[in-house]
């Protein structure tokens, strides 16, 4: 695993450069450009602030603005969901490059997050601002926010390598990614938090199995300021289940990688 | 020092009815990995070559060629067997791999050289060149969408960006067969350029004469199988005395078999060129004798023959008759030489009319003979199509005029 790491680091120009290509097309001939990574996390906390102001026991359960926990969380399971899918999808979107000319595969996987780096980044401004306008204080432990963004990024790369290698054979996957989607959404604390769900005796469990809670709420610990988050054996545990997937993501892709050729 | 070797390397490829797998015998097959149809491209295939030498790989369509390509280029693996390649290699299986339509000329310059192993200062300082190479048209729309570039301007700069390319190995798939007689010429340039230096290339073609001018190796590969491998000259002498197609002679013991009709009956066709001594398959050199024999019913009949030399393509290229004699009923015989230097390489066919009273046509034997010359060119630069029907070599006079200094 080590070597594939190291091969992709050797190329790193290629990296870039293939990064660089999915962000410079993914804008091209739209209007609004990059106002888009912009638009759609701020329409989704829109739609959600709509459904829950009819709730308002959802709404008035925490003592920081509701906006602010919505866009926290819209924006992380953005990001995972976003990279995930191109990971998975990388394979067969690049299958000219692949069964043409030889380099590392896993180049591939790895650049294809750039674009949703790149709307995370974007979103992140977004939500300073926000911050600004609620008149609510961004301290410095937002210089962690990479950090989590590292692990967020693993964990999607992880799971996106095993179904993006399953899915070279069996087109089967490319409907469950959707699926996956869509139903982890409701299953994780995008638009709802974990407090009422802290003292149940599936909560452990909760978060071997979805990383991403132990993710979402541990960026909600570094963006706002006071924020009960998860504690210190949760977030290792959150941490070992998410590299656990990259490293079994990365084992999968390196024993399948030689036959995709063979079935694109 | 081997720089490629190759040992009892075999592909195998598991076939299923259709090729993504249904539930029922995707199923089956999950827990049945036997009960599939396997097809074998490549069975034990074994050579090696050495640092600078040029490997020509021949062979008919379905060979296996791509596959070999493939393998030593590492995008696919084999089933079975070992490669080992020393050094750094460059594969063009397609030109202008990895080119985005968004993009520009000149984005496509950095995205195509990194896909194809370059790093970026290497790009850039070759960058000025890679342009000058495509040409003026590429330059003037450099930073143009490829996808606003025609045809011809995409593989330009495609083989413009392979060109300068600098790796120890090259391995090259077909891709000179692209592009108009002029891109043809300096991409072929270009090769010889490439194979002066001390470069290893594997080079696959249905180019022949390519091949004997760039590769001192040949490979030649059939239904996966190394049919025969060594140096150049050897493999393709055998390799064209056995595929050139020909349908070359016939003949009828008696009139009730013979085609033709009730008064015109085929004898015996045969068309014999006169090979060389050392080259065992027809080239534009040598002369060759058709001979023509018929039986005739006819009495007192004044007949003559009239024969049709055809090219692929349909068109006809020359039409002779021979005198108006009168024969009697019984067989009559016919014989025609055509000298060397005159028909240029390409698959011919010849058709034979027996004629009576000059106009009057009794039987037309069409596609007679279908034969395939090949082409024959010693100390050329230019492996391109050898342009017209006839190559004669008719002695041109040159001479200096007058000299200035």
């Amino acid at each position: 695993m080590i070597k594939s790491i190291k091969e992709v680091i050797a190329e790193k120009d290629l990296l870039f450069i293939l990064a660089k290509r999915d962000i410079t097309v993914r804008y091209k001939q739209t209007v609004l450009g990059i106002l888009w990574a912009v638009i759609r996390p701020v329409a989704t906390m829109f739609v959600f602030i709509f459904a829950f102001k009819q709730i308002p026991a959802l709404s008035s359960t925490n003592k920081y603005p509701f906006q602010l926990i919505l866009f926290s969380g819209i924006l992380v399971w953005n990001y995972f969901a976003n990279s995930f899918q191109a990971v998975s999808n990388s394979l067969l979107v690049n299958s000219n490059l692949i069964s043409k000319v030889y380099f590392p595969r896993l180049i591939i996987a790895f650049s294809s997050i750039a674009v949703s780096l790149l709307d995370l980044l974007i979103g992140l401004v977004v939500y300073m601002i926000l911050c600004i306008y609620f008149q609510y204080p961004i301290t410095f432990n937002i210089l962690y926010f990479p950090l989590v963004i590292i692990v967020i990024s693993f964990f999607s790369i992880g799971l996106g390598l095993i179904l993006g290698s399953f899915s070279i054979k069996y087109r089967d996957i490319l409907q469950i990614i959707p699926i996956v989607v869509q139903y982890g959404f409701f299953v994780s604390p995008v638009v709802f938090t974990i407090d009422s769900m802290l003292n149940k005796s599936w909560f452990i469990y909760y978060l071997i199995l979805n990383p991403i809670v132990g993710l979402i709420e541990i960026s909600r610990y570094v963006l706002l300021e006071g924020y009960k988050s998860i504690n210190l054996l949760q977030f290792l545990i959150t941490l070992t289940s998410a590299f656990l997937c990259f490293i079994i993501g990365i084992t999968i892709f390196n024993k399948r990688e030689n036959s995709f050729v063979d079935h694109l | 020092m081997k720089i490629v070797e190759v040992e009892s390397v075999g592909k195998t490829y598991k076939l299923s009815n259709n090729d993504s797998p249904s539930y029922k015998n995707g199923l089956k097959s999950f827990f049945n990995s036997e009960s599939k149809q396997v097809f074998n491209a490549l069975t034990d295939v074994s050579f090696s070559i050495n640092k600078g030498d040029k490997l020509g790989i021949i062979g008919n369509n379905g060979a296996g060629k791509s596959t070999l390509l493939k393998i030593l280029s590492r995008i696919t693996q084999p089933t079975k067997g070992n490669i080992y390649v020393r050094g750094k290699v460059a594969s063009l299986l397609e030109v202008g791999t990895g080119f985005h339509p968004e993009l520009s000329g000149r984005e496509n310059i950095f995205l195509n050289g990194a896909i194809l192993g370059m790093t970026k200062n290497e790009i850039k300082s070759q960058f000025d060149e890679i342009v000058d190479f495509a040409g003026p048209q590429i330059a003037q729309f450099l930073d143009t969408p490829v996808k606003r570039y025609s045809s011809g301007m995409y593989v330009r700069l495609g083989f413009a960006i392979s060109a300068h390319l600098n790796p120890e190995i090259l391995i090259v798939d077909e891709v000179l067969a692209v592009g108009d007689a002029d891109f043809q010429k300096k991409s072929l340039g270009k090769m010889k350029e490439v194979a002066a230096q001390e470069k290893t290339i594997l080079f696959v073609s249905h180019n022949l004469t390519a091949v004997q001018n760039l590769c001192n190796k040949t490979l030649h590969l059939e239904n996966g199988k190394v049919k025969h491998f060594g140096e150049t000259g050897a493999i393709l002498n055998s390799y064209m005395a056995e595929n050139q197609s020909r349908k070359l002679n016939h003949e009828f013991e008696n009139f009730n078999d013979a085609p033709g009709n009730e008064i015109i009956r085929l004898k015996k066709a045969e068309i014999f060129p006169q090979l060389d001594p050392n080259i065992d398959y027809w080239t534009t050199q040598n002369s060759f004798t058709i001979t023509f024999d018929f039986w005739s019913l006819l009495k007192s009949a004044n007949l003559n023959i009239s024969l049709h030399v055809f090219a692929s393509t349909g068109e006809c290229i020359f039409n002779i008759g021979s005198e108006i004699k009168e024969f009697e009923s019984g067989i009559i015989a016919t014989k025609i030489d055509i000298p060397g230097n005159f028909l240029n390489d390409g698959n011919y066919y010849i058709s034979v009319m027996v004629v009576q009273d000059g106009s009057k046509v009794l039987y037309n034997f069409e596609n007679l003979f279908e034969f395939e010359i090949a082409d024959y060119r010693e100390n050329t630069s230019w492996f391109g199509k050898w342009p017209g029907y006839v190559r004669p070599n008719f002695p041109i006079n040159i001479v200096q005029l007058t000299k200035s200094n």
